[in-house]
């Protein structure tokens, strides 16, 4: 498989001057400290961590609009910052706060000018735009100015305007940000169908665990400028939480149940909610004591919602970092 | 074949632009009805001046001449794109990553958005303050040579002004807010431009400090070629305009550098 994205030892430091009356003091501020990874061409992953943990610089850095301090980038052969206009033509990237569309205009207009920007053969653009407008349903307002939009057609509108070029590699930083749960879920679907057709690499940051599951198949989390967690998002899940969700309906009330690592979530008559830690009791011994408990009609494991996975990853790369 | 790309990539902003700065038209309708008061004012104003001075020159121009002179610089002046809020905002927020993103230079895009959004302004600009100095003082003598002269000295004069709000824009990297920078270069151009007040009003002694200063060649150098056009001011107007060019570009490219190298991701 070939080396999308190559990262050695990149490392960002700023430095944050402060005036004390007439004293100036410069402090080093360290962005990013030493990452190291690689992405295949095509992967989808999802770079993740705290504000401030160096993500956004990172891809700043990936995308040639920063210099690192020290380090080695790779993207699809390119060094960003010295190839940085002959990369955009391979890249493409959706700023979730940050319109690329022009406002008081359709955004077929922006289609149009990013075709010249990019400069597209006419035939290739308009079988591009076709299928773009067809796959993001974007036919019913593409004539409609921009500013008329709600943030969900905007949104479908700005990531297919950052597909026009057909980029190989994509950044989305925080794409669904705002936007309602059917929105974010049409869009989720199409990135993760446009990475499986297309084969583009997803460069994506976000702090919705939902995106995440959704779109990655591998997390990438970064704190305080390092990598502290590398893999693929159901083994994330997996090592940090070693929990499952139980839930339970009964066809009436049942008897109380009391088992060691069994906290129970939720209780509402013939509903129970119960966070299993697995390590103490297994599955299937809470299980038999449920059947024990009352007559079930439906009982569902699930894992736990990625959210508590990440905050955990994020608790534990505090406590390892000495301030 | 590659140039034609180019050029073609920054003439295509340049005509997005143009067709979004005609999308509200109640923006369009309020500058115009802003010029045709402060032309109407002026003509006022003017008409004391002249009648007090007992001439029918006045800076070596007639009354007539003086309002056309004043139409094209007002023209010009209420034509400017708002280039520095719009460097100090990519910025301040961040924007700047969506530019940066593009296979374009950052100031050349700026640039293509700026004139397009100009020649739209400055057009509607002269054809209404064009019709006002028709109906209050009537047509001047204009000649093709004349009109060629102007054009001559009008793409400069954008491109200089653009340069200097350009410049002021990048000083977002250093300061709080650009805003009063740009206060300043506006009145400054407007002051000594040769907007309000021809520059042939002004003492003998400052007119040859204030023709060699570049704010001439954005206001009064296009102003006078359109009502007493020659080939000696043009040539001196072409002269300045390069110089000053040549040194605002190269200003531009130097602050432009250090600017990139103190760009920092302030996240998002």
């Amino acid at each position: 498989m070939s080396r999308g994205v190559e990262i050695r030892e990149l490392k960002k430091n700023f430095a944050l001057k402060r005036w004390t009356g007439l004293r100036r003091t410069v402090t080093e501020v360290v962005a990013v400290d030493g990452i190291s990874m690689d992405v295949p061409e095509g992967q989808a992953v999802a770079f993740i961590g705290p504000n401030g943990a160096g993500k956004s610089t990172t891809i700043k850095m990936l995308t040639g609009i920063l210099h690192p301090t020290s380090g080695n980038i790779s993207v699809l052969g390119f060094t960003p910052w010295r190839d940085r206009r002959r990369l955009a033509h391979c890249i493409g990237a959706v700023f979730g706060q940050r319109s690329q569309l022009w406002y008081h205009l359709p955004a077929r207009d922006t289609f149009e000018l990013l075709s010249r920007i990019y400069s597209l053969e006419r035939s290739e653009f308009i079988r591009t735009r076709d299928v773009l407008i067809e796959r993001f349903d974007l036919g019913s307002f593409m004539d409609t100015p921009v500013r008329k939009l709600s943030l969900g057609q905007r949104m479908r509108a700005e990531v297919a305007a950052s597909l026009l070029h057909r980029p190989r590699v994509l950044f989305l930083d925080e794409p669904t940000i705002g936007l309602d749960v059917i929105a974010r879920q049409e869009l989720r679907d199409l990135i993760c169908e446009w990475n499986r057709n297309d084969g583009t690499t997803i460069f994506l940051t976000s702090h919705d665990a939902g995106d995440i599951e959704h779109v990655a198949q591998r997390v990438v989390v970064i704190n305080h400028g390092h990598v502290v967690v590398d893999d693929n998002v159901a083994a994330v899940r997996r090592k940090y939480l070693g929990a499952k969700i139980l839930r339970v309906q009964f066809h009436e009330a049942p008897r109380p149940m009391v088992l060691e690592g069994v906290t129970m979530l939720h209780e509402s008559g013939c509903e129970w909610e119960l966070q299993i830690d697995t390590a103490i009791t297994p599955v299937r011994v809470v299980t038999a004591a449920v059947l024990n408990a009352g007559s079930v009609a439906d009982i569902a494991v699930e894992n736990p919602p990625l959210e508590e996975v990440i905050a955990r990853i994020y608790c534990e790369s505090r406590k390892e970092v000495p301030t | 074949m590659t140039i034609t790309k180019s050029a073609s990539r920054y003439l295509w902003i340049s005509y997005t632009a143009a067709r979004s700065n005609l999308a509200y038209s109640s923006e369009v309708i309020y500058r115009c009805s802003f010029l045709a008061v402060i032309l109407f004012i002026f003509l006022r104003l003017w008409k004391v001046v002249y009648a007090a001075s007992g001439s029918d020159r006045v800076g070596g121009m007639t009354l007539p001449q003086m309002v056309w002179y004043l139409v094209v610089t007002e023209a010009i002046y209420l034509s400017a794109p708002r280039v520095a809020s719009e460097v100090d905002e990519d910025v301040r927020t961040g924007r700047l990553a969506v530019h940066l993103i593009r296979p374009l230079s950052y100031a050349g895009g700026h640039l293509s958005r700026a004139m397009g959004d100009r020649v739209v302004r400055f057009a509607i600009n002269l054809t209404v303050g064009s019709m006002l100095a028709l109906a209050l003082v009537g047509p001047i003598p204009i000649t093709a040579s004349g009109l060629v002269m102007f054009l001559v000295t009008l793409p400069a004069a954008f491109l200089l002004d653009f340069l200097g709000m350009f410049l002021i824009g990048l000083c977002a990297f250093w300061l709080e807010s650009t805003s009063g920078l740009a206060l300043i270069y506006t009145r400054t151009v407007m002051m000594f431009g040769g907007m309000f007040l021809p520059l042939a009003i002004y003492p003998a002694l400052l007119q040859p400090v204030l023709k060699a200063l570049p704010f001439a060649s954005m206001l009064s150098a296009p102003g006078v070629m359109f009502v007493n056009p020659s080939l000696l001011l043009l040539k001196e107007s072409i002269l300045i305009q390069g110089a000053a060019v040549a040194v605002f570009m190269l200003m531009v490219g130097v602050v432009q550098f250090v600017a990139m190298q103190r760009l920092f991701s302030n996240g998002g």
